[in-house]
């Protein structure tokens, strides 16, 4: 059985940062990445070219039904028979990779979102690990794609805003019964001592900052691949602390 | 006629900030609307809703149902029910400028329908108003449910990376599919350009209004949760969005 691992926060925190460094660190096998932002750039900082390999984002597989006139009871078997035939998920030496993707029609992302959710029940069994990396704010918890989270991580910038943030998360997953076992913070690369101080009092569990890389903004500006980036870069050597410091065994 | 603004961008680029410091230079009275779910343009602004006993929208929503639940108001459907608690409830009356905030959600689901109820609010309310701004969640999903579909001035707020030009190129994507017409598109680069990723902007084609400046204040106020209001007119975060609201002829 896979355990689901949640990272979340705020926009702009570095969420698909952390998620891809996570994912190169872990030591997981086999393990899958879950992309479900629309505005998704996991792919891309992974250095996949999605388009280029031929692959689909679930949108694209909702599309094909719905954008055809077909019935959307149609879907999850259509998405069933994508994800075995590789269509859907793309397979990497480290991980394999699921998107979301960009929905073009009116309306909200409940439709898509429950068929990942769908996919996900079945799907985890397969893995050792699956790390779900999700869109900038709360309403992807409320649609509770995943119910039972292992370890729920939270990045935070410094602001007061981010202290809110925490207890908004609280209160949805509260709400809407979404359980984990752990509940851990990530300081991003803002951080400075005196608001780490602050976090270590907010009485979570804080598990350190990733640190300030301007690798990571270079990487980030051109569009390369954060995977490539080296083992002793400022931003890995943070995230394996990170890691360590919340249980895990690294690569 | 009103003028409908509308304010968006990627996670933490600096959208609510654009709109708390346009709501000073903007010809009175405007009605702000916060539609992210992790709200913070309350406290951008300066304001204690709950001290003032205004609720979010989600709030009275629930009430209404609630109250519909009990067997009170049978007959008049919860959106009837509904626009005159958003009047009493909602409205947050400050000087030159109201407050609409949506609010957190704690139930399952997706924020369709409150967005859907805002959406009707906001087009009877915005003939008392000189200019309706929306400030967006992080992301794209709220564009795809189309709250405005008449937009004077869009401002796209950008981060310096890569995944910010593919942004602006999913916005104009969902906005044209969905059916929301505007008059501009405005690009504008956050605090943490330099002269050398600005280039990046105007080789997008789209029209550069010019950069929000780094203003080491503006991060004191937010961390203290301070009004951007009081921000002192000759700071460079003041000083920069007067002269892009100068350029897109708002002022």
């Amino acid at each position: 059985m896979g355990k689901i691992n949640v990272v979340t926060g705020r926009g702009g925190t570095g969420k698909s940062t952390f998620t891809t460094l996570f994912a190169k660190y872990v030591k997981a096998k086999p393990l899958l990445l879950i992309d479900l932002d629309p505005d998704g750039s996991l792919a891309k900082m992974l250095g996949v070219d999605l388009e280029k390999a031929g692959k689909w984002t679930v949108a694209d597989a909702l599309f094909e039904v719905i954008g055809k006139g077909k019935d959307t009871k149609d879907v999850p078997d259509l998405l069933k028979r994508k994800i075995e035939d590789g269509t859907i998920l793309y397979k990497d030496e480290k991980f394999d990779l699921i998107t979301l993707g960009t929905k073009l029609a009116a309306g909200c992302y409940c439709l898509p979102d429950e068929m990942i959710k769908e996919m996900l029940r079945n799907l985890h069994k397969n893995y050792e690990m699956v790390i779900v990396d999700s869109p900038a704010g709360l309403e992807h918890l409320n649609r509770k794609v995943t119910p039972d989270i292992n370890d729920l991580f939270v990045v935070l910038d410094p602001s007061e805003k981010s202290a809110k943030h925490i207890d908004r998360i609280k209160f949805v997953t509260k709400g809407v019964n979404i359980s984990y076992n752990h509940f851990y913070l990530v300081g991003n690369y803002r951080f400075t001592d005196e608001i780490e101080a602050y976090l270590l009092r907010s009485g979570e569990k804080y598990l350190g900052r990733i640190a300030y890389d301007p690798l990571v903004r270079e990487h980030n500006l051109k569009g390369e691949s954060l995977f490539k980036i080296p083992e002793d870069s400022l931003s890995s050597a943070s995230v394996k602390r990170i890691l360590r410091e919340a249980g895990y065994v690294l690569v | 006629m009103t003028r409908k603004i509308v304010s968006t961008g990627r996670g933490g680029a600096g959208k609510s900030t654009f709109v708390a410091l346009m709501s000073r230079y903007l010809n009175p009275p405007s009605l702000l609307i916060d539609l992210d779910p992790d709200l913070s343009l309350a406290d951008m602004l300066g304001l204690d809703l709950q001290k003032a006993c205004k609720r979010t929208i989600v709030e009275a929503l629930y009430d209404a149902v609630k109250e519909r639940q009990r067997g009170g108001s049978i007959l008049t459907p919860v959106e009837d029910r509904f626009q005159g608690l958003i009047w009493a409830d909602c409205l947050y009356e400050g000087k030159g400028f109201d407050v609409l905030t949506l609010g957190t959600k704690d139930l399952e689901g997706c924020y369709c329908f409150p967005d859907h109820l805002l959406r009707k609010i906001t087009s009877q309310l915005s003939k008392n108003y000189q200019n309706v701004v929306i400030d967006s969640p992080a992301g794209l999903e709220h564009l795809n449910r189309n709250i405005v579909s008449e937009v004077d001035d869009i401002f796209v707020i950008l981060d310096p990376s890569d995944k910010s030009m593919t942004h602006v190129k999913k916005v104009k994507a969902i906005l044209k599919e969905v059916g929301v017409m505007y008059n501009k598109f405005y690009v504008l680069a956050n605090y943490m350009f330099d002269e050398e990723s600005e280039k990046y902007l105007k080789e997008t084609g789209e029209t550069f209004l010019g950069r929000i400046d780094y203003d080491k204040r503006v991060e004191e106020y937010n961390l203290r949760g301070e009004s951007l209001r009081t921000l002192p007119e000759d700071s460079p975060a003041c000083r920069s969005v007067r002269r892009i609201l100068e350029k897109a002829g708002l002022i």
